[in-house]
């Protein structure tokens, strides 16, 4: 029997992620809560709802209608085909791999991230991520508008998020200490919503820091200051 | 880069037969109008302009590799 573990903000959320990933119907499917999670501040020491979906048998439901069910196109292979739409019109080559699930290590609470891999693939990070997160705005709504529910898909290129991710720690748990031993507050270079979310996490239970976001729009940013 | 704009425009409406484009040839830049139904110019435009920025973004990399500049004016 086919199942998965999904894990997103609400349960809620999970069971539409597991519903599209799975291409199943409500009534299709065995639901069986894991977590049911919490909220936390701002998006700060939240914690994921987790569910286990199991397909249920399809026995008796396809012979009562008397008609097979309409292939139910899933979120990853639409979102993996509008991709490659969308670079074949940058005249970008590249292969895009599906990772699913919550193993997808750059996944921000969405479950499935398409992984660009390839040769000349800079171009399409671009300045501060700007083109990448472009490119991820613009095939969600494609992908939201084909199947008509809102879809979360990450897209990455060769790693980059995670690599990022992973930088983005490192210089925010340095600057802490920096700040915790001059107790001067320490303004970080603006960043996108979902960098700043990393250095808050990273540092939301930090001893001697804590964090704030400052400025608006493109210029909004992180300053780091010492606990009081 | 035409093409671009016209699969991004005809995802996101919901008349994709009343996309046009028309491509307008300078010398070194390259103008390209957007007209959709009246109905769906929120969708290509979006919430504070967000979509409308985003197709600008990606019609850039485009450009930059036929080594062009683009301007997307939707109309």
């Amino acid at each position: 029997m086919e199942s998965l573990e999904v894990s997103a903000k609400t349960v809620n959320e999970a069971i539409q992620q597991a519903l599209a990933t799975l291409g199943k119907n409500r009534e299709e499917v065995d639901i069986s809560i894991l977590s049911e999670g919490s909220r936390g501040i701002l998006g700060i020491g939240s914690e994921d709802a987790r569910i286990l979906v199991s397909v249920r048998a399809p026995a008796e439901e396809q012979a009562e209608t008397g008609k097979a069910a309409p292939v139910a196109r899933d979120v990853a292979s639409v979102a993996k085909e509008v991709l490659e739409k969308l670079m074949a019109s940058l005249r970008i080559q590249g292969r895009v791999n599906v990772i699913t699930s919550s193993a997808s290590p750059a996944s921000d609470g969405s479950d499935i991230t398409l992984d660009i891999e390839g040769g000349d693939l800079g171009v399409l990070i671009g300045r501060r991520g700007e083109n990448l997160s472009s490119l991820q705005f613009i095939l969600n709504l494609i992908v939201s508008k084909q199947l008509h529910k809102r879809t979360r898909v990450t897209v990455d290129v060769s790693g980059y998020r995670v690599r990022r991710q992973e930088m983005l720690k490192g210089l925010a748990l340095r600057m802490a200490e920096r700040v915790q031993t001059t107790r001067q507050p320490i303004a970080l270079e603006a960043m996108p919503a979902y960098e700043r979310r990393i250095i808050h996490i990273a540092l939301s239970q930090h001893p001697g820091a804590t964090t704030q976001s400052i400025g608006e729009g493109e210029d909004r940013k992180v300053v780091i200051v010492p606990r009081k | 880069m035409k093409d671009l704009i016209e699969y991004i425009a005809k995802s996101l409406v919901d008349s994709p037969n009343d996309v046009h484009i028309r491509q307008i040839e300078g010398e070194q830049s390259v103008i390209l109008e957007l007209r959709v139904a009246p109905d769906d110019m929120g969708k290509v435009i979006g919430k504070q302009g967000r979509v409308a920025k985003a197709m600008r973004t990606l019609l850039k990399i485009a450009a930059a590799r036929e080594g062009r500049r683009v301007i997307l004016e939707i109309a």
